[in-house]
């Protein structure tokens, strides 16, 4: 007896000191029972199945902390802008694009106190002082089998050669500029992206402008796994996203993985949240293994909880980043250039996105 | 009647005032949803990121912005006059027929205008891409393919049709109060066909025409998502221009400059069309 009491006290004890450690050190994926019962968290991302896929990852968080989670969107800086202006933000936690968190750190974004967030599963280099990722994908240049037969292009290089690789190219015309691509246009025009200076930026986009009227700039990526589909361009720079379902749905073309263009979306929370702590929550839930493993298979975007493993199948799998191969093939665009000269990229690339 | 005037008794006088107490809830709605938002683009232009005129410096110092306003104006001007030879002949078949066929060309005109545009421009990108419908019909029939998708001539097509029903309704209106007699008039004093045509009833269904086309035009310098997905870069309009610098660059100021701009223009370009119009109205009045 005594000694089952001294054994039930020495588990309470543990189990306490655990409790107070994982309140002092949170982990990825937990959040405490009934903690934010009540309360009501609004998740900004950009809709569609991605966003469902984040919903449904997020359930468990929200079973267990008993917090209502509001979903809104699409994702737009202006408005984020406009509610932090105001004084009136009711957006919690916010899914952007790649730069925007490090444009506008601590302008428009909070940042982040590591404390209040579990980020030792986050593939490395992918934390930002205002942003940890919401998932990884990537840009990936996809050629026409059929068009290109036994002499593939096999690099971003070839992309931009239209003399050795004739025919229609496509590129992201979505709205901002992709550094990485840029970076591989500099690169073709002899440059060394890792020198890049802002006079720089005109040679890479000259570089994109001598592909020719032929190319194509699509708006959507819808459009961009249509165009695929459809067999109207020959060599496409698409989001791995699309290009898997464009592949699923019987487009003839394949993906020369050679320096893809890593792309990442980020998770951030805007300046001036009514409940900051319930927002960490979220986020530091959102990071767990089961999320991200939930998130991967409905999204069949890469997760960034390296622990995470996924059902998906083969044409999913196919199509995913995290591999150590595929992980050494990525490229990584060089933030520091494009961070502090956003402003002038996007400029430039709307110039010729208008025709000039 | 001007004789009477005088007499008005002065109770009804002080009636007068009760049609704008009925079209109060309509100004008050216009002032809070237009007037104010307009206000604000109008201060944010001049005063971000501090007062004065730079946002519009910089607007007509850089050369693209202007290529743009004036592609603007000219893709407005050719869906204008794809609307006007369109709508034309179709509101005048709208009062030669009976009342069935009427309703019929009318339920033609609505239904798609009570479809999504977003819907009716991905139609539009099924039927114009180069592996498309009409593409696919030509190259059948032997001729080689077209490019329409992405060009000029595609966003224009999908504009017009979005816009059809902005010229069809304003011409059939007016169309349908030309007394047809005067024609038949015309001809009996020996009149040709078409000099009936050109000298009686197009003038009689010019203010229809202008009335539309005035609408058309105006409507059609505001377009985004057509030429956005019909369009490539070189049919790329104003409002594309200020979406970057407003939802991509935070540049409230930039992008209200190249709003008021764009309004200012249409303000003027109105105006120059204005007198025209009104002799034009008064020739077509006179009996």
């Amino acid at each position: 007896m005594r000694l089952r009491f001294g054994h039930a006290a020495c588990v309470a004890v543990l189990l306490a000191a655990t409790a107070a450690l994982a309140q002092s050190k949170p982990v990825a994926g937990e959040v405490a029972e009934g903690s934010l019962k009540g309360k009501t968290l609004t998740l900004v991302s950009y809709g569609g199945i991605y966003q469902d896929g984040q919903a449904a990852a997020l359930k468990e968080f929200v079973d267990k902390s008993g917090v209502k989670l509001l979903n809104d969107g699409p994702t737009e800086i202006a408005k984020l802008q406009a509610q932090v202006e105001s004084g009136n933000v009711t957006w919690d936690v916010v899914d952007t694009d790649d730069l925007p968190p490090y444009v506008y750190c601590g302008k428009l974004f909070q940042k982040l106190d590591l404390t209040k967030l579990d980020v030792s599963k986050i593939p490395e280099g992918q934390v930002g002082e205002c942003s940890v990722p919401a998932m990884n994908y990537g840009v990936v240049l996809m050629y026409n089998t059929e068009k290109y037969k036994d002499n593939p292009p096999k690099s971003w290089a070839d992309f931009f050669d239209t003399q050795k690789f004739p025919g229609v190219r496509g590129i992201d015309g979505s709205g901002s500029p992709t550094g990485g691509l840029l970076e591989q246009a500099f690169k073709v025009a002899g440059g060394d992206p890792k020198a890049m200076t802002v006079a720089d930026i005109d040679k890479a986009i000259d570089v994109v402008r001598k592909l020719g009227p032929d190319t194509i700039f699509w708006k959507t990526g819808a459009e961009s796994q249509q165009l695929a589909e459809s067999g109207e361009a020959d060599m496409l720079m698409m989001w791995t996203g699309r290009a898997m379902t464009a592949v699923k749905n019987g487009a003839k073309y394949t993906p020369a993985w050679q320096d893809w263009l890593v792309v990442m979306d980020q998770m951030t929370i805007p300046v001036g949240v009514k409940d900051t702590d319930a927002s960490y929550a979220l986020l530091n839930a959102y990071l767990g293994k089961h999320a991200q493993e939930i998130l991967a298979e409905q999204t069949s975007y890469t997760p960034i909880n390296s622990d995470a493993q996924p059902k998906v199948d083969a044409s999913v799998s196919a199509f995913l980043t995290n591999s150590p191969e595929r992980q050494k093939q990525g490229y990584k665009q060089n933030f520091k250039f494009w961070v502090p000269n956003f402003a002038v990229a996007q400029e430039k690339w709307s110039a010729l996105m208008s025709g000039n | 009647m001007s004789a009477s005037e005088p007499t008005i008794p002065a109770a009804e006088r002080r009636r007068a005032w009760r049609p704008f107490a009925l079209a109060l809830p309509a100004l008050v709605l216009l002032l809070a949803v237009i007037g104010y938002p307009l206000l604000t683009i109008v201060v944010r232009s001049l005063s971000e990121p501090q007062w004065g005129l730079q946002n519009y410096v910089w607007f007509f110092s850089v050369p693209i912005n202007l290529a743009v306003l004036q592609r603007t104006f000219v893709i407005s001007a050719w869906v204008t006059l794809v609307c006007v030879v369109c709508a034309y002949p179709y509101a005048y078949l709208m009062t030669a027929v009976g009342p069935r066929v009427r309703l019929l060309l009318l339920l033609c005109v609505l239904i798609p205008f009570w479809v999504s545009g977003v819907v009716r421009t991905l139609s539009w990108v099924i039927l114009l891409q180069d592996s498309g419908v009409i593409n696919s019909i030509l190259r059948s029939l032997g001729f080689g393919g077209v490019r329409l998708i992405r060009t000029q001539t595609g966003v224009v097509i999908g504009m017009a049709q979005v816009l059809l029903p902005f010229m069809i309704l304003p011409l059939y209106s007016v169309m349908k109060g030309i007394d047809l007699k005067l024609v038949q008039a015309a001809r009996s004093l020996g009149a040709r066909p078409s000099r009936a045509f050109l000298t009686v009833y197009l003038p009689l269904s010019l203010p229809g025409v202008y009335a539309g086309a005035v609408i058309v035009f105006i409507l059609a310098l505001g377009f985004y998502i057509t030429p956005a997905l019909l369009g490539g870069p070189r049919s790329t309009m104003l409002s594309t221009l200020v979406q970057t610098q407003v939802l991509s660059l935070l540049q409230w100021g930039r992008g209200g400059a190249m709003g008021v701009v764009l309004l200012v223009t249409t303000f003027v370009l109105l105006a120059l069309a204005a007198p025209v119009m009104r002799s034009r109205h008064r020739q077509a009045g006179r009996p």
